[in-house]
């Protein structure tokens, strides 16, 4: 058993602060079963949203010692022994009590978007796909919606263009529509005038956060950037072209 | 507030969205989940989803139907195991066409593996002869399920589906053996909101949380199967709950079967491979009941490995594989056992124990998802239940890996219809009583009782009793003590104090009447499983070890007595259509 010193805030949509507390763990504790723990013997109105305890239905994001993480996949003992362990809600969403924020915004993006088309069966044959095809849509599809990436992104830290930009959760979800092999929607013109796929600026902050691994940049919003390039004209894709060197 | 649906479906896991998706646009639809829609359980089935599309080798549904039938140890009904085998293509097909990224064969087709339990005769012209492993499993990588929910959700949101996120139900209003709808607390303000509608369907998944290691998620605690009990209906076969041989010791996380599939072996602690002599031929990959009861033999004959809290594991020896197959092929197992337990697979065996993973029994219904009043088949006016909350029964005794998907998709779409159809007919009946007052002076209750009771402690005693007495290996003793402790339990239960009085996300009260509910759940596998005096599937009576056809090919249906104290058993026969019950041996 270890004694282990933790800084918890507490709150509303009013306002908050944080809140020490002390408690002893096992080898092997991750921050969520201390914040459990804390729940359980200390602080029985702590707010807290958690499922799977498997790092599986993204329901446990919050930030740990200011970095986004699942708490469910973070261990305590990764930390140094003395240090304090610190954890707050997600930033960019509106706090409904202590850890738990309002997510329903992502929730209306979702619904936005146009759903998948797919192309008629030729009279009741089966569809034949490839693999190499079903890859991409099959990485986009290991998303479990934890919105680590919609909180780091700074586009939609900035409230005034919450409405312009959907965000990389919502940018991969349209890249799943658009790369699947078997969907016949348009949605170029919308990707690049309602959901703004021009704000985005390539600082792959969204990947580094990305629990599951997701290439967010490199397999999904640049490959939609050329394609609104092809058709449209994208600046910040033009520069970063310029800068990375890369071709096409 | 009251609100109006044609139908609310609570539960938006496979089933319930896969039903959601099968109501026609003129008719209103709800769907209640306590967790977003795509956090749901389902979300975390990894396996696979079977069929006999013979897309990689000859298959049949018969094959598929067989072996179903086998798997549950002849006690699920034929007719409806043979409706779902039959389906299973068609339900496949349709999942790709709703844009689910199967993945591939060479050839472009959807790819199959093999798994658990899965079989067909060697010789294709004779049925009887022996049986070989079938590729029938569809995946799509390794998150078949969780990619068959997103899948459904955004059929859902395209067909306008009305969803209520993060609502807790806490009522279902059954009057004169009428559905007139549920009551659910808003989590974010606990605020009660009446559901009143034409009819009702359950699709709220298992009860994994009655017992203290498992599989299943924070929400499995059963409360459409106890409100439907508390509700006075009965619940069938709940003595048959499926342990999965291989959970992270001490947190029950699944290390998937297909560990085992790429030739993980299962060590005691003399370092001996223990299904050598539990399943000298198939070893390690013998069905999941099976491997079970060798863990916990060894264990019991003192051959399993002491763990630091003093509790016993077995080794799941993966070392031999190599990294590149561990990394490969199984990469979630290792970041499982290095997060939890600190344990490097490609360098040391991973400590395994079995884990309550799967509810075969659950609220009885027909095949058209209809539940049922009684044990004669009556059926509850506008009342439905599907997905893992339900016992069609197409499950038996034990279920085959990668037969739930498929009793989600099947079931839930063959529920969809019925509703369908009943909603040419049906009215809103009005509340014989006002069902707001009533949720509400039951929460009104639980804030105020006072008492030295905790609900934490309260649950920990009742799983990790169930655990040991209502687990793998049962007998009347320890049955007849468990149920003693229960309603011990129950009586303690009064004398919970709720810490939280606040009404924004309080968790503390939610769990609270989760925890109501799996007591109720306990009870009810509990009398069931002392009153089957045979071994069936994952029922191990260690008192009575053989299966008894003579006596036993029979459905439980357990039901509260008027009074509430006791518990009342009747049975209903299984259903028989060309499968003959014959020896369960691999
Ligand atoms: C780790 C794991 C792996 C598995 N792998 C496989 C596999 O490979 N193949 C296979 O076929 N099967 C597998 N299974 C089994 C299968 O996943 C489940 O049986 C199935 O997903 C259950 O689906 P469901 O729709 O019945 O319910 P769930 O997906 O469990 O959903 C239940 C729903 O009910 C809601 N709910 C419950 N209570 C309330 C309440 N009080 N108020 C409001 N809403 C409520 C929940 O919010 C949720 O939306 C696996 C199970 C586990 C645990
Ligand atoms: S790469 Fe784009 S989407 Fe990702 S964080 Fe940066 S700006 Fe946001
Ligand atoms: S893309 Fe990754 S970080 Fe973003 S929501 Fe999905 S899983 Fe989370
Ligand atoms: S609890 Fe499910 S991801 Fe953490």
């Amino acid at each position: 058993m270890i004694e282990r010193n933790f800084k918890i805030w507490r709150g509303n949509s009013k306002g908050g602060d944080f809140v020490n507390y002390k408690i002893s763990i096992d080898e092997g504790m991750v921050v969520l079963d201390a914040l459990k723990l804390i729940q359980a013997d200390q602080a029985n109105d702590l707010g807290l949203r958690w499922n799977c305890k498997a790092g599986k239905c993204g329901s446990c994001s919050m930030e740990i010692n200011g970095k986004p993480k699942l708490a469910c996949m973070d261990r305590v003992t990764d930390y140094k022994e003395d240090s304090q362990i610190t954890v707050r809600p997600v930033k960019t969403f509106p706090v409904i009590k202590d850890l738990v924020t309002d997510l329903s915004w992502n929730y209306e993006q979702n619904k936005r978007i146009p759903p998948f088309k797919p192309k008629p069966r030729e009279n009741g044959a089966k569809y034949r796909m490839q693999q190499e095809d079903v890859d991409r849509v099959q990485e986009f599809r290991k998303c479990i919606e934890c919105y680590l990436c919609q909180n780091v992104c700074h586009i939609l830290r900035d409230q005034e263009k919450k409405n312009k930009f959907v965000g990389p959760r919502f940018m991969i979800r349209l890249a799943s529509l658009e790369m699947h092999p078997l969907d016949t929607e348009d949605r170029i013109p919308a990707i690049k005038n309602e959901y703004g796929s021009g704000y985005c600026n390539i600082t792959k902050c969204c990947t580094e956060v990305c629990p599951e691994s997701i290439k967010i940049t490199d397999n999904g919003i640049i490959p939609i950037k050329e394609r609104v390039v092809d058709r449209f004209y994208d600046p910040v894709l033009k520069l970063f072209r310029v800068f990375s060197g890369s071709k096409k | 507030m009251i609100h109006k649906f044609d139908v609310v479906i609570v539960g938006a896991g496979g089933a319930g969205l896969r039903a959601a998706v099968e109501i026609p646009k003129e008719y209103s639809c709800a769907v209640i989940s306590k967790v977003f829609p795509t956090r749901s359980h389902t979300g975390t089935a990894q396996g696979g989803v079977c069929a006999a599309l013979s897309n990689e080798e000859d298959d049949s549904w018969l094959n598929h139907a067989f072996d179903t039938v086998k798997g549950s140890d002849y006690l699920g009904d034929q007719d409806a195991i043979e409706i779902m085998c039959q389906d299973a293509p068609r339900a496949i097909i349709e999942l790709e066409h709703m844009g689910m990224p199967f993945s591939r064969t060479p050839e472009g087709k959807i790819a199959q593996r093999k798994f658990g339990g899965h079989t067909k005769p060697e010789n294709p012209n004779d049925p009887n002869s022996k049986r070989i492993p079938v590729k029938r499993a569809c995946y799509s990588a390794d998150r078949t399920g969780h990619v068959m929910l997103q899948t459904l959700y955004e059929t859902c949101i395209k067909n306008q589906v009305n969803f209520f996120s993060e609502y807790f139900l806490t009522d279902l209003i059954i009057e004169d053996n009428t559905c007139k709808g549920v009551t659910a607390l808003d989590i974010a303000t606990s605020d009660i909101h009446v559901f009143h509608a034409k009819c009702v369907m359950f699709a709220t998944g298992g009860y994994g949380r009655v017992y203290r290691i498992t599989s299943n998620a924070h929400v499995g605690t059963g409360d459409g199967c106890a409100l439907a009990y508390q509700a006075g209906l009965p619940l069938e076969d709940m003595e048959f709950y499926q342990f999965h041989p291989t959970g992270l010791w001490r947190l029950g996380i699944l290390v998937s079967e297909a560990a085992r599939g790429e030739g993980g072996i299962l060590r005691n602690n003399k370092n001996e491979p223990i299904m050598e002599v539990y399943a000298p031929i198939v070893k390690d990959l013998a069905p999941r009941d099976m491997v079970s009861r060798a863990i916990i033999s060894e264990i019991r004959a003192g051959r399993g490995i002491l763990g630091s809290d003093g509790t016993y594991y077995i080794n799941l020896d993966l070392t031999h594989l190599g990294k590149e197959v561990i990394d490969e092929k199984i990469p979630e197992i290792t970041g499982f056992a290095r997060t939890y337990l600190g344990v490097e697979p490609t360098k040391e065996s991973v400590p395994i124990q079995p884990t309550a993973h799967y509810a075969m029994g659950g609220i009885p219904t027909n095949y058209d998802t209809e539940v049922l009043a009684d044990h004669k088949g009556n059926t509850v006016k506008g009342f439905y239940a599907a997905g893992e909350c339900a016992c069609v029964s197409v499950h038996g005794a034990n279920r085959l890996g990668t037969n739930s998907l498929l009793d989600l998709v099947v079931f839930g779409r063959r529920g969809g219809k019925k509703i369908a159809e009943f909603l040419k007919t049906a009215d809103y009946t009005d509340f014989d009583s006002d069902p707001k007052e009533r949720a509400n002076s039951t929460l009104a209750r639980l804030l105020n009782q006072a008492g030295n009771e905790k609900t934490s402690a309260i649950r920990r005693e009742l799983q990790e009793n169930m655990m040991e007495k209502c687990g793998i290996f049962r007998n009347e003793a320890d049955l007849k003590q468990m149920k003693s402790i229960i309603k011990q339990l129950k009586q303690k239960y009064n004398n919970i104090t709720v810490q939280d009085k606040g009404k924004v996300f309080n968790t503390d009260l939610l769990e609270t009447i989760e925890l109501a509910n799996l007591l109720d759940i306990a009870e009810a596998i509990n009398d069931s499983a002392l009153n089957r005096t045979e071994s069936r599937g994952a029922h191990d009576r260690e008192d009575f070890p053989a299966r008894d056809d003579k006596n036993w090919m029979k459905h439980t249906f357990i039901r509260k007595s008027s009074d509430g104290e006791e518990t009342k058993i009747a049975y209903k026969k299984v259903v028989k259509t060309r499968f003959e019950p014959m020896e369960r041996k691999y």
